[in-house]
């Protein structure tokens, strides 16, 4: 087997491995990417991240949604699938949308395809107001995601909020903002988030 | 199965997605199905553009190798064999002129971002009725123009567009044993290729062999002066680095210190900043730019650098020194890294020394290379 992402021959089954999921990525570029998790509190929302947005994260990010590779949908959640089925149990998976352009181009939505195999109930009905691009704008220009999420339709009593990276936070309190009231309690998960943009207190 | 930019055709390398299979060898260039139509890129090229004058008189040598260069391209593709400093760009020149008064589309493909920068302002000065546009990460807003220049890395973006394509330093990072960015390079062009180099290796030979091709060779400098050929010590590392102090002390002018590793070339620096004035430079130094302009003022007599001096800088009256601990160099290093002394037409040829602490076959290589280019003289 090939690591999918360095193309390196990955060693032979060892007595350890047995015991462990499967990995697609070689030792090498796993240890590359440390699992450093974060608890974040955005006005009254706790929000839980995963990995640091720099590096290794970066650029296999970038791969898997700028390049459309979807082979990399795996690499991303390895050792943490059991944990938020876990943690999570009970609340129904609400996905933050992107943009329709950009779904299009993929042929894939990119949450969606990362949590596929966990076994919690899926929300739909969260969509955006105007078809709008984050990448590459300021923090001025991003907070009109503040207002361009609308929810359609029932929701369970529990809903956590999925997401890429945190960056200022606006759509996730875009998503936060548009489903209040219909529901009891919601928590946050993003991959990934950039630590240095927090002006707020941080909890580990 | 065949990726139709990169060449693949091994199956495991192709993954089935929500659209169909793709090649993941070249994934990092944007993602391609297999069933996808790729469309050449469309342009008009201006009339006029082909008027080209250069500063100064080309050498006789010089003139007839574009001569050559000129008349074996309606045949096949060139393998353009020169040494260093032999003014590769120059030759491509005529070429160039005569593709554009035919109204074909012509590209300058090179391996760094620095040198694309330099030689587009070198081409506007050349060609100056022509629009040149220079294509490089982070400025890629525009892709036509009537010549391009532009990084191999860019070259994706053009499948099946140009008509003669000059792949300059042809043996060097990044192309060097990477044949799907050498595939994808060639496939961006749909006539002829120029190969510009100072070695031949095995990825290029490959490459070369699947076309007719006929070489173009050059041995001489513009400058008429002999390569340098360089004294050789054979000594194990530590006792090497004394008879480094003892070089460093003896050489009058600037040197360049090539070593093997950033590692290397940082201890080194530090060691040797207590004797001389001296700095060094990597590629992830990230001042490593005012590191270079500082030793090309004069500011400092050494520098430590490891290979990203190699390639595409002159400077004038300068000295090589290379370390070559555990074999790391082959010829190509080598041959560049020599190439960096006696270069521009008026400078004095400066002395070269190899420091080797295994007997190395490639170094034996070099000599024989550089005295059999000497010979033509």
């Amino acid at each position: 087997m090939r690591c999918i992402y360095c193309d390196k021959e990955i060693g032979k089954i060892t007595f350890t491995s047995l015991f462990l999921e499967e990995d697609s990525l070689c030792p090498d570029c796993r240890r590359m990417l440390p699992i450093k998790r974060k608890c974040i509190t955005l006005d009254d929302l706790k929000v839980e991240s995963f990995y640091e947005y720099e590096g290794m994260f970066k650029s296999l990010l970038l791969q898997y949604k700028e390049c459309c590779d979807e082979a990399l949908k795996d690499v991303f959640l390895y050792g943490l699938k059991d944990y938020i089925r876990i943690r999570y149990a009970g609340y129904a998976l609400l996905f933050v949308p992107s943009s329709q352009k950009k779904k299009q181009i993929r042929g894939f939505d990119h949450l969606e395809l990362i949590f596929e195999d966990i076994k919690l109930p899926k929300a739909k009905g969260l969509r955006m107001k105007e078809d709008l691009i984050q990448e590459g704008k300021n923090a001025v220009e991003r907070s009109r995601m503040r207002q361009n999420y609308v929810y359609e339709g029932e929701l369970q009593k529990k809903v956590l909020i999925v997401d890429d990276v945190l960056t200022t936070g606006s759509s996730m309190i875009g998503a936060y903002e548009a489903i209040k009231g219909k529901t009891r309690h919601v928590r946050a998960l993003s991959l990934a988030n950039k630590n240095y943009h927090f002006p707020f207190k941080n909890k580990v | 199965m065949r990726c139709k930019r990169c060449g693949n055709t091994d199956p495991s390398y192709f993954y089935k997605g929500h659209k169909g299979y793709y090649c993941r060898k070249c994934i990092r260039f944007s993602r391609i199905l297999l069933e996808e139509e790729i469309l050449p890129l469309d342009y008009e090229i201006a009339q006029g553009s082909e008027v080209y004058r250069f500063d100064y008189p080309l050498t006789e040598p010089q003139l007839e190798a574009s001569r050559n260069c000129v008349e074996f391209l309606k045949h096949g593709d060139v393998l353009l064999y020169c040494v260093c400093g032999a003014g590769k760009t120059e030759i491509a020149v005529q070429s160039i002129s005569e593709y554009l008064r035919r109204g074909l589309k012509v590209a300058y493909a090179i391996s760094r971002r620095e040198v694309v920068i330099e030689l587009t302002k070198r081409f506007e000065k050349i060609f100056s009725k022509a629009k040149v546009t220079g294509v490089y990460g982070g400025h890629h807003d525009e892709l036509t123009g009537d010549l391009i220049v532009c990084t191999c890395h860019q070259l994706y973006r053009y499948y099946q567009t140009f008509d003669l394509l000059i792949l300059d330093e042809a043996d060097a990072f990044p192309l060097k044993g990477n044949e799907t960015l050498m595939n994808i390079s060639v496939n961006a062009c749909k006539g002829r290729v120029v190969y510009s180099t100072a070695t031949v290796d095995s990825t290029l030979r490959k490459v070369i062999n699947r076309r007719p091709f006929r070489t173009v060779e050059l041995y001489v400098r513009p400058s008429f002066k002999p390569l340098a050929v360089p004294r050789v010590f054979y000594l194990p590392k530590y006792p090497a680095l004394l008879v480094l102090y003892l070089l460093l002390r003896k050489i009058d002018g600037q040197c360049i210190v090539f070593t093997t590793s950033k590692k290397d070339c940082e201890v080194f620096y530090r060691i040797f900043s207590r004797f001389f004035s001296c700095t060094y430079v990597y590629a992830d130094l990230p001042e490593r730019k005012r590191h270079i302009e500082d030793f090309r003022d004069k500011k400092y007599r050494f520098i430590f650098a490891t290979t990203v001096l190699e390639r595409g800088i002159t400077i004038k009256n300068v000295s090589v020194i290379i370390l070559n601990f555990a074999r790391i160099f082959d010829q190509s290093n080598l041959i560049q890294m020599l190439g960096r002394v006696g270069r521009g037409t008026d400078s004095v040829a400066g002395d070269a020394y190899v420091i080797s602490d295994h007997s190395d076959p490639e170094i034996r290589k070099t000599l024989k290379y550089l005295k059999k280019a000497n010979s033509y003289l």
